[in-house]
């Protein structure tokens, strides 16, 4: 599908770029995060400990003022606690791991991500190819269509049918876990389905236009009509000429989607819409009602969605500076 | 002449679209589950009251007459009346809309005066640390949910520092003039001023950084082309050379972008304002989603769309005056 020329355009930039190293590193770097969770994990980021709320990070300590019963008399004490590398990045008011929960807001994070762009892209770039190579009716049709959808903006539109669809989510079962490679760890993975189809939905147009595009343009060659002619079947025709063609604005345009995604998933979640607690938007949402208290619980997911888009943002930067299409709808997403 | 009939071109493709929004956001009650009388009615309200409430509020009719009853009264300005709050829809939504629409321009205002600066900067200095500053900014800036960066300030300025109120607008911008051309009283504006800060700066953050960045790689690569040379040679001065000609050329894929990105902005405010408490169509359409109050989540939806599709037209507008090339189709 991806031509050799492609292929060595896209590492003689690598080489020549060390903005696109930097992107790459980080993005394995959280990409290892997400898939060895349990692993990397101090414990399990659900589990609650009431008597560790509120504890700063590593390296910080924070005073507090409580009430305490001493000798039957209510009196008011300032209270110091200073992190420990048994909770690197701190507790939240459950007393549950802020450093776990990062991992495993990870594992959410790229889920949607990737399985999002993924759907959008398919069925966008099925859709465009449909509507750019037969064109006529069937275009206008589809077309107009598009128009439509993009006259909302997208977290509008997200917003308005999870809210409405309610947040359905399915539990996949940890393969870790389940083959006992570690314990003390949650046995499922809860995937935000609605969320998942839904930032889909929002997205598709995008890859749509492009494949449409590519289509029309390729569609009035000569070798396509020769083909046509000499009785090749549509099917084939778009497999073997359109497609390929097209795939070098899909691939960078779907590296860009995977971090508006991203930054789409957890403003949904940050909303309460996502129907997971392990999610880096909700944990935000939860840190915000401590922030004169504990700064750490919504800190730090934040910079954890920062780094990973950043990543993804430099690597899709970098097949942009290789492959040089020309698209729109790669940029955006709040 | 020619203006007029761009106008008129893209006036009634405008309507067709927002006919399309209009279906579309008519079809989402049809989608969700459970019934609309669910959160109108009493919890342990009997079959005869809810099928009263449902006569009531004309849900018991067919799905079509609904449509069409729907479609004359929006042609007559009606958007039906709220469930819960007991007031026309559109009355609740157009209070709302000065909130918006103060917020987003705000936010413009913000990323337009920091970013082509900057930008400009980035350009002509390119690879100096003052280049690399800009550039690692934009990186992070279009990295960084908004809601998030909403927070954080809040964080910093609002609890640690205690400067700048955090939350709440509690004068809008045509009374805060009001009051000081009428009563000669700044104090109006400058709570106008001190509460908007910290929301337009979290919206605008994202589009500073875009801009920046379409402004240094625009200018760039402006900056090479040949007629860049022959003015130089005609010895015409560079800050001419750079602003008149090369910032203005700049301006149209700047401008593109930025119409593509309408829906960034308006779906930005949304969550903005729930970050800041600010009282806009943003908190509107999400408390009217969870209360499930259909006319006005179709009143805020469907104004939404009709405000996106015009911007978009004004933006095609503007493309003209930085290209003269455009013609108006």
């Amino acid at each position: 599908m991806i031509s050799r020329r492609v292929r060595q355009s896209i590492r003689d930039e690598f080489s020549r770029s060390l903005m696109a190293k930097v992107g790459l590193v980080l993005l394995v770097l959280v990409f290892v995060a997400a898939t060895f969770a349990p692993f990397l994990a101090v414990q399990d980021p659900t589990d609650q400990e009431l008597s560790d709320s509120g504890l700063p990070p590593v390296g910080f300590t924070q005073t507090a003022e409580e009430e305490r019963f001493i000798d039957g008399e209510r009196e008011t004490v300032e209270v110091t606690e200073s992190g420990s590398l048994e909770y690197p990045l701190g507790t939240n008011a459950l007393g549950q791991d802020m450093y776990s929960r990062v991992l495993y807001g990870a594992r959410t994070s790229l889920a949607v991500g990737l399985l999002g762009a993924g759907i959008a892209a398919v069925s966008g770039v099925a859709v465009g190819l449909i509507a750019g190579y037969y064109g006529g009716r069937v275009d206008d049709g589809l077309m107009r269509f598009a128009d439509v959808m993009l006259a909302f903006p997208a977290l509008v539109l997200a917003i308005s049918l999870i809210g409405l669809l309610g947040p359905r989510t399915v539990d996949v079962p940890d393969p870790f876990v389940a083959a006992g490679l570690v314990s003390d760890m949650p046995e499922t993975f809860t995937l935000p389905l609605t969320v998942t189809l839904v930032v889909a939905l929002v997205n598709w147009v995008w890859f749509a236009r492009i494949a449409r595009g590519e289509a029309l343009s390729i569609r009035e060659k000569n070798y396509v009509k020769a083909s046509r002619s000499l009785g090749a079947p549509d099917r084939r025709l778009i497999q073997k000429h359109v497609l390929p063609n097209a795939m070098t604005p899909i691939i960078v345009l779907t590296t860009v989607q995977v971090a508006v995604i991203i930054l789409l998933e957890s403003a949904l979640s940050f909303l309460g819409f996502s129907g997971t607690s392990l999610s880096w938007g909700f944990d935000i949402a939860q840190g915000r009602d401590f922030l004169a208290t504990s700064w750490w619980v919504a800190t730090m997911p934040g910079l954890a969605i920062v780094l990973s888009v950043v990543a993804i943002n430099l690597v899709g930067d970098w097949l942009r500076d290789a492959l040089d299409p020309d698209i729109e709808g790669e940029t955006g997403g709040m | 002449m020619r203006l007029a009939r761009f106008f008129a071109r893209r006036t009634l493709q405008g309507i067709f679209v927002v006919w399309g929004v209009i279906t579309i956001v008519f079809m989402l009650r049809f989608i969700t589950p459970g019934s609309p009388i669910d959160f109108v009615a009493p919890l342990d309200a009997s079959p005869e009251l809810r099928q009263a409430l449902a006569a009531d509020l004309g849900l018991d009719r067919p799905l079509y007459v609904q449509y069409v009853d729907y479609l004359f009264g929006l042609v007559q300005g009606d958007m039906g009346f709220s469930f819960l709050r007991g007031r026309p829809a559109s009355d609740i939504v157009l209070g709302r809309l000065p909130a918006t629409i103060e917020l987003a321009l705000a936010a413009t205002v913000v990323a337009v005066v920091l970013s082509i600066p900057l930008g400009v900067i980035s350009a002509t200095r390119r690879n100096e640390p003052v280049d690399y500053a800009a550039t690692g900014f934009s990186l992070v800036g279009i990295s960084t949910p908004n809601f998030w960066l909403g927070i954080m300030l809040i964080l910093v300025v609002g609890v640690q520092l205690n400067v700048l109120p955090t939350s709440r607008r509690i004068i809008g911008l045509g009374p805060a003039f009001e009051l000081l051309i009428l009563e000669g009283n700044p104090l109006g504006l400058q709570l106008w001023v001190a509460h908007i800060i910290l929301p337009a700066v979290t919206l605008g953050t994202y589009f500073t950084a875009l801009i920046v960045r379409l402004t240094r790689n625009g200018m760039l690569e402006e900056l090479g082309k040949a007629y860049v040379e022959a003015s130089r040679a005609k010895g015409l001065p560079e800050t001419l050379v750079r602003y008149k000609h090369v910032l203005r050329n700049t301006m149209i894929p700047i401008i593109t972008v930025l119409g593509l990105q309408l829906g960034t902005l308006i779906g930005g405010a949304v969550i903005t304002e729930a970050v800041f408490d600010w009282p806009g169509l943003g908190t509107l359409v999400i408390d009217a989603i969870n209360q499930r109050d259909w006319p006005l989540i179709q009143a805020t939806l469907i104004i939404i769309g009709i405000g996106f599709v015009v911007i978009n037209i004004l933006v095609d507008a503007m493309y003209t005056y930085f290209n003269p090339q455009v013609r108006l189709e």
